[in-house]
């Protein structure tokens, strides 16, 4: 599961995101995080078989948690296939199909907004 | 020379009765593989092409048709973007990389974006100033226009389907926001731009049966090529045939009330402009074996320059060649790292405009013209432009006495030496003058508010620095893009020269 961490100030100094991975059985990958001390927003992937508890400990630290189906959009109509985003995705989430349709891998994208920035047709979105 | 099968004439005979046997320029490589070239000739009829890129060199004539009052127009925006309307009274000329006037769209929403919206149908605002004359007293208009609504707009393109065109690249520490898209640091990325073996003029390289007439698709309309495009050039390196840099390119012509908005696109390279994506086909008939052949060649057969953007320069230094098969493949080999590639122009799009164009033909609603002139195929060059006041390079500057910093000084030492020769940048250098980072006065008063005593832990380290054989005009631009006051003038051996300011070149420039 992804989902978008909110860290309020009064908590960006406790050490949760150690004391998740020690006390619960969770894989844990930060896609992407931005917190100073005025708080802040973290982008997760979480998985494993506690992950439900490990939810439930975020939640009670004060971490507010939203989870996200999709990291980043393609508009169909806008895009024209062109491929300029290719080779700026750090994770190779962009490849070309057989017929050279552009494919966007949500799962492996950690929504950096490369491509977003630099497609000629505005034509791709990272939800936030 | 190889002798005549067919004529164009005998083509459209069959196009007509339904027999022309048409495929596209990549069918056609591995129907030569196949059979040989002998063999397609006598089969295969026309070969169709296509490409769909991003073409700067592109716009529209439009004719507004006259009001009444009738005005003579001198200004004319449409939504926002102005177009040229130094013509007759209601004629203008939209360029498709006019940014908009309003500077917080800017490159955002540009020239073809309204030539999108326009063949899209939807509504236009057009405004229009005029100084008055007797027989057009209006001097202002502000009124909603469609493609439908204006008499003619007719697309017409100065410079379209280069020939093949360089690969970019990056070899300095910044990301660059170029016609060829965004470039990534320390060579992080290729961009390429041609549609490789689908591509119109690698089809018929030398010009055998293209030229002033040749009647092609453009943007979904049948349209025409008028003539060589600008920057046309012949006496170019090549390989197979095929020019291994930029080289050919078209004119062309077509009315935007028949386009199609699935083959036209308005868009942004980031940071550099508003472009406009054009689709054009090319049909090739196949008169003789030589054409035939020619129209087999595969992406592995045509070879491209990769050349570095990093040299803001009219020539930019080759990094390696590369065919288009590899550059397809996604990855390619840059001084032993793997780098990835990326397309400019869609392969989807081309593909799709040569099986449009095969439709039309196949269903007899194209037919094929004898071109009026072909295309010169010898004796062309680019000439450039030769500015006539002497280049400035940064060591013609006037330098001062070289003031330095070393990193054992303390930062009461530094401030004397800012304070005594009023500056406000100090390169810090090692015994042998080399730079290791720059001082400025901001970070000396930051020392003194943190209590901080040593140079090195308050210098920048990572120091943007002008090169002894830089143009004075790049550097006014790397000032600029930096938002520095003022930057280290290095040597070949990295040794610090001296300091060059915004104010010395302000002073250079305002100096003319």
């Amino acid at each position: 599961m992804k989902a978008w961490l909110t860290f309020s100030p009064n908590i960006v100094s406790k050490p949760i995101i150690s004391n998740l991975v020690k006390n619960y059985d969770i894989t844990f990958n930060i896609l992407r995080a931005d917190i100073t001390p005025k708080g802040g927003k973290m982008l997760i992937e979480i998985s494993g078989t506690q992950q439900k508890q490990a939810i439930d400990f975020m939640g009670k630290e004060g971490i507010h948690l939203n989870p996200i189906n999709k990291v980043v959009k393609k508009d169909e109509e806008k895009c024209i296939d062109c491929g300029a985003c290719i080779s700026l995705c750090p994770v190779e989430a962009i490849k070309p199909a057989e017929d050279w349709t552009i494919e966007v891998d949500d799962l492996k994208c950690i929504g950096c907004s490369f491509c977003t920035n630099s497609c000629p047709t505005r034509a791709i979105r990272v939800m936030e | 020379m190889w002798d005549i099968m067919k004529t164009i004439r005998e083509i459209n005979q069959r196009i007509k009765d339904g027999d022309a046997v048409v495929v596209t320029a990549a069918e056609m490589t591995a129907i030569v593989r196949e059979n040989g070239a002998k063999q397609a000739a006598e089969e295969i009829d026309v070969v169709t092409t296509g490409t769909f890129g991003a073409m700067c060199s592109s716009g529209a004539f439009l004719n507004f048709g006259h009001s009444d009052p009738p005005i003579k127009m001198s200004r004319t925006y449409l939504n926002g973007v102005e177009a040229y309307s130094g013509l007759a009274a209601v004629d203008a000329y939209l360029g498709a990389t006019q940014p908009n006037r309003n500077p917080d769209i800017g490159l955002e929403y540009g020239g073809s974006h309204v030539i999108e919206d326009l063949i899209r149908g939807n509504e236009i605002e057009l405004i229009a100033e005029a100084y008055g004359t007797d027989c057009y007293p209006l001097t202002e208009i502000k009124t909603q226009i469609t493609l439908e609504s204006i008499n003619e707009a007719v697309m017409v393109n100065p410079r379209n389907c280069y020939q093949n065109y360089s690969s970019a690249t990056n070899s300095t520490d910044e990301t660059l926001y170029t016609y060829m898209g965004t470039l990534l640091p320390n060579m992080g990325n290729v961009s390429y731009s041609s549609a490789g073996e689908l591509s119109p003029l690698l089809n018929d390289p030398y010009f055998q049966t293209i030229g002033t007439g040749s009647r092609i698709f453009l943007c979904g309309a049948q349209g025409y090529i008028i003539g060589e495009g600008t920057q046309f050039a012949t006496e170019v390196e090549r390989k197979n045939g095929v020019p291994v840099s930029t080289a050919g390119t078209l004119m062309l012509r077509g009315n935007m009330k028949e386009m199609h908005s699935d083959y036209v696109r308005g868009a942004t390279m980031p940071k550099y402009g508003s472009t406009l994506y054009v689709g054009a086909g090319i049909p090739i008939p196949i008169l003789n074996e030589e054409l035939a052949q020619r129209t087999a060649i595969s992406d592995e057969e045509i070879t491209c320059r990769i050349v570095d953007y990093g040299v803001p320069r009219r020539s930019k230094p080759i990094v390696r060649e590369a065919n288009y098969h590899e550059l397809k493949s996604g990855v390619i080999e840059l001084n032993g790292v793997e780098v990835p590639t990326s397309p400019l122009s869609s392969q989807k799009k081309a593909l799709e405009i040569a099986l449009k164009l095969k439709e039309w033909i196949d269903k007899g609603e194209f037919l094929l013209t004898v071109p009026v002139e072909k295309l010169p195929s010898k004796g062309r060059t680019v000439k450039p432009l030769e500015i006539q006041k002497p280049r400035i390079l940064v060591k013609d500057l006037k330098g001062e006495a070289l003031i330095l910093a070393h990193p054992t000084d303390a930062i009461s030492e530094v401030a004397r030496k800012m304070v005594q020769n009023s500056i406000n940048h100090l390169p810090v250098v090692d015994e042998g003058n080399k730079l290791l980072g720059i001082v400025t006065s901001w970070d000396v008063a930051n020392a003194v508010a943190h209590g901080k005593n040593k140079l090195t832990d308050v210098m920048t380290k990572k120091v943007i620095i002008a090169r002894e054989e830089e143009p004075v005009d790049v550097i006014a631009r790397r000032i600029d893009k930096n938002k520095i006051s003022g930057l280290p003038v290095i040597d070949s051996d990295n040794r610090v020269k001296g300091m060059v300011t915004a104010e010395d070149i302000s002073r250079l420039i305002g100096g003319d």
